[in-house]
């Protein structure tokens, strides 16, 4: 292992690689350290939806830039991410969510965004096994330019790209803890020996709060439990990823025909509790056939647990801290897949020194001291 | 390709029925799986393989390995090895479309037992005779029958007559499910079990298919004995259907009375092999030779000897180098290896043949016991994967039991006492007054145990075990210090 590196990156999910691509490709000496394997974390248990639907326009501005790079990054990375555009439809169940969305949908439009409100019977059109009143919805935003993408490909394709560039990963190395002098980061302590930097980017998912606690700072961030199942491949049915804020669930048809979504679980606590349960299966599979009846023929394949990183107003943390070279790259929720690109894009300009493309001082942790203003549109 | 006179086994037929396969009307028996009866009717290529399109035939037969998956009356994803046929069913190739039809309500059924056991071969039946006398017992199974792969053994079991020497695995089969079925033991059959959930009791979902009801079961302690499958072996052409399992072929036999082909090939000459090749010489189907890559036949003498007196050849040091054919098997290529396990150049031979066996060992079916996080190694002697016991088979789980081959790759007996052993010891705290008497005859067949394990076949047996033991205390002990 390396004694010495620029910046040393924490975590191997989606953010990491990404960074260290992005790094790399601008001459910078990086390391990134994994606790175990590439997509261990979130990233390998994720819905890998990509929606630009978003409430807040921090949030909407970084998916819909992310997306743009999504889909030139197979030709960009050399390896094909699995990228698929059949756009999310999102349920609006009452006259209240109908206002949220009318909100939404008018500065989702402001930004650029093809994003249009539809009728239940344009509901079917765009996905006939779905059912609108089993789906209890009178009306549904649709974004066509949504969509998911494989996330192992992606981010193997992003690590690949970052390794020819001459980035480091080291897996199964777990960080221990981080030395800090005179207010500035100086060294990474891992199992397998130290590491000498001037940066260390947090992006250890839902354990980023333990990272931070290694150099005195104090995260409000929870790990929140998710399970999701996936089914077994059948003929393709519908290209849409499919959401509804009020019941949680999700749901997409992968690439090769399986069924991948989830929901909240009645059993869902806090805590690094990995087992999935039963009442989550049982309510899914349940939700599954209400929101598209034939899917109760299907057979489910796997069932598990993954994290997310819960802020306390479901927006990501990203930037500078008080301690000089200790960056943060976390508090992704339930969205930190779709904007990986450009949240790695932005950190790297920041690294570098260069003009970032879009301010992040409001995803700073300062934001906390005042009045938090949460983003509306979290699913699960 | 029906078997109608065998020197050992009698086919009791069931009614004649009929089905369709892609529209055209064919025969079948009643009792036989629907990838047995399209076999019969000479229906080999079952499915196709999900990227490439490849066709693929059975190859496991004991529903362990999805190659046989097809359209059964609309259901995409039925896997035919296991699925009993009906008249009038309508089996269709696998074009993963959904039924247009409503779906059936289900029904969920709460149960609540004392001991529960996962598997009924020989050490799941034996566990739920022996706990049944202390305890309520509910055996689960996703096959139509009791027996597990004893249902296939037409050769006589060696060992001591306490463990039914010289007994058929057939009949043994049939005594131990007469006993189980005297006894007060609530038996699922067709049933899956689909998943363990730690709810702070012992948690399983079971679910019966074809009657559409899922079992949420609570249970005391459980005991896994979910057996073991087939290895696959690496070379050209090993997905072309005719390329099956021995114990796949050994079902379709010995079973369901149907021949595997004309002539075949296999490949491993330990027990498994050698007594395949007898078997299929006795349903008159020819057999080309047995290749094996060791410089010595694994199995034991006796078999060895039967087989070369029957005249066929078996070629030491040897392997498949690739199987060919268009769409099924034709014929196959072995070749010498060296002493660092290449194909020596040259020593090729073209050998005729119509099916290939592979015989070249299981490896536990850990899949269920490692969703209870009982503890799960990899220890070569034991077959790969297995879950970490100690003496009285209970894992690092408590309360969670294995037995049999998925603890450990052995045999038929061996599994019998395993479970014997499991069944007792998961019932101590149930029996009241009975607690000394139960441990007394843990002993014994601990002891029994024991004898098997010393002759020359026990020796990887009993590597294995006492790794596996060892490892088990290491673990139990670092979490007492923890
Ligand atoms: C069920 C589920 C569904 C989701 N669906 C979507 C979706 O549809 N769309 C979307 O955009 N997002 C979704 N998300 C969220 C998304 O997966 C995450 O926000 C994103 O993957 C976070 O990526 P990451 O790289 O920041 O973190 P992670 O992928 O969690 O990576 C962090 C890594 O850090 C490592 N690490 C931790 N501690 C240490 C240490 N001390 N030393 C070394 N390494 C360490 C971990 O092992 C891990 O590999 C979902 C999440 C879940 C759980
Ligand atoms: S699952 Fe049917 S052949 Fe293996």
């Amino acid at each position: 292992m390396k004694d010495r590196a620029e910046v040393v990156i924490i975590g191997a999910g989606i953010n990491g690689c990404a960074l260290a691509y992005e790094l790399a490709k601008r001459g910078k000496d990086v390391v990134v350290l994994e606790k175990h394997y590439i997509c261990y974390g979130a990233t390998g248990r994720c819905g890998a939806g990509i929606r630009q639907q978003w409430a807040t326009k921090e949030n909407a501005l970084l998916a819909k830039k992310s997306v743009e790079i999504f889909e030139r990054l197979s030709e960009e990375l050399g390896y094909d991410i699995g990228l698929r555009q059949g756009g999310y439809l999102i349920a609006i169940h009452d006259e209240e969510e109908m206002r949220q969305a009318k909100k939404n949908v008018e500065m989702q439009r402001s930004i650029g965004l093809p994003v249009k409100i539809i009728s239940p019977d344009e509901i079917k059109e765009i996905a006939p096994i779905l059912d609108p009143e089993g789906m209890e919805a009178i009306a549904a935003t649709f974004c066509p330019t949504d969509g998911h993408a494989n996330p192992f490909k992606t981010t193997y394709a992003y690590a690949r790209a970052a390794k020819k560039l001459g980035a480091k990963i080291y897996k199964f190395t777990e960080v221990k803890d981080i030395k800090v002098k005179d207010g500035k980061v100086e060294e990474v302590v891992t199992n397998r020996g130290k590491i000498k930097t001037k940066y260390v980017v947090n992006a250890a998912g839902a354990w980023s709060k333990e990272i931070a606690k290694m150099v005195g700072i104090n995260m409000p961030n929870k790990p929140v439990r998710k399970e999701a199942l996936v089914t077994e491949p059948i003929e393709r049915l519908f290209d849409c990823m499919v959401i509804s804020f009020k019941h949680g669930i999700y749901f997409s048809q992968q690439e090769e025909g399986q069924i991948l979504g989830g929901i909240p679980s009645p059993e869902e606590k806090i805590g690094y509790y990995t087992e999935p349960t039963f009442s989550f299966l049982k309510h899914m599979a349940y939700m599954l056939g209400k929101y598209a009846p034939p899917l109760k023929h299907i057979n489910i394949l796997r069932q598990w647990t993954g994290f997310y990183d819960v802020t306390p107003d479901a927006l990501p943390i990203l930037g500078e801290t008080n301690i000089e070279g200790f960056i943060q790259c976390n508090g992704f929720s339930g969205h930190g897949f779709m904007i990986a690109p450009m949240v790695a894009k932005l950190l790297a300009q920041l690294i570098c020194q260069e003009k970032l493309d879009m301010p992040i001082d409001r995803l700073s942790m300062e934001r906390f001291k005042g009045k938090i203003t949460k983003e509306k549109a979290v699913v699960g | 390709m029906r078997i109608i006179e065998h020197p050992i086994i009698e086919f009791k037929r069931g009614r004649k029925i009929h089905f369709y396969y892609n529209g055209k009307k064919l025969e079948a028996y009643e009792g036989e799986t629907i990838a047995a009866a399209l076999y019969a009717n000479g229906i080999k290529i079952l499915s196709k393989s999900l990227r490439k399109g490849r066709p693929r035939g059975f190859f496991c037969g004991i529903g362990k390995c999805s190659s046989c998956l097809m359209k059964v009356n609309g259901i995409p994803n039925v896997r035919t090895c296991i699925t009993l046929i009906k008249e009038g069913d309508v089996v269709e190739d696998n074009d993963m479309v959904l039924p247009e039809k409503e779906y059936p309500e289900c029904k969920f059924t709460k149960l609540n037992t004392d001991i529960a056991i996962v598997g009924g071969g020989p050490a799941g039946l034996s566990a739920a005779i022996e706990a049944a006398d202390y305890a309520n017992v509910l055996l689960i199974d996703e096959n139509h029958r009791l027996g597990g792969q004893l249902i296939k053994q037409t050769h006589k079991f060696f060992g001591s007559k306490k463990e039914k020497a010289g007994t058929r695995g057939i009949e043994i089969a049939k005594e131990l499910e007469d006993e189980v079925r005297k006894k007060n033991i609530k038996i699922l059959l067709n049933t899956s079990v689909i998943g363990y959930y730690d709810r702070g009791y012992h948690f399983l979902v079971a679910v019966d298919k074809m009657n559409r009801t899922v079992y949420e079961i609570k249970a005391g302690k459980i005991i896994f004995a979910t057996g073991a499958q087939e290895n696959m072996l690496l070379f050209d052409g090993n997905d072309l259907p005719g390329v099956y399992g021995a114990g796949g072929v050994q079902t379709l036999m010995n079973v369901y009375g149907v021949k595997p082909g004309n002539v075949g090939l296999i490949v491993g000459a330990g027990n498994v092999g050698l007594i395949l090749a007898y078997q299929l010489l006795q349903a008159d189907v020819e057999v080309a030779c047995i290749v094996e890559a060791m410089p010595k036949i694994g199995g034991y003498f006796v078999h060895a000897a039967k087989i070369r007196r029957c005249g066929v050849p078996i070629y030491t040091g040897h392997s498949i180098k690739k199987a060919y054919g268009n769409e099924h098997v034709e014929g196959a290529i072995i070749a010498k290896l060296d002493e660092k396990w290449n194909f020596i150049e040259g020593s090729e031979k073209d050998i005729k043949c119509d099916f290939i066996c592979l015989a070249v060992g299981l490896s536990p079916t850990i899949r269920l016991i490692a969703q209870t996080g009982a503890d799960i190694l990899f220890i070569n002697e034991a077959g790969g994967w297995v879950a970490l016991h100690n003496e009285y088979m209970e894992t690092t789980k408590p309360g969670i039991y294995v037995a049999g081959d998925l603890a450990n790759i052995e045999e038929a007996s061996t599994a019998m006492l395993e479970g014997k052993i499991a069944g007792l010891h998961a019932v101590i705290e149930f029996a009241k007054n009975d607690k000394t008497k139960i441990m007394e005859k843990i002993k014994e067949y601990m002891e029994d145990l024991e004898i098997f394990r010393q002759g020359y076949f026990g020796i990887r047996p009993k590597i294995a075990k006492e790794k596996i033991w060892r490892k088990y205390h290491e673990k139990m002990g670092n979490r007492r210090n923890s």
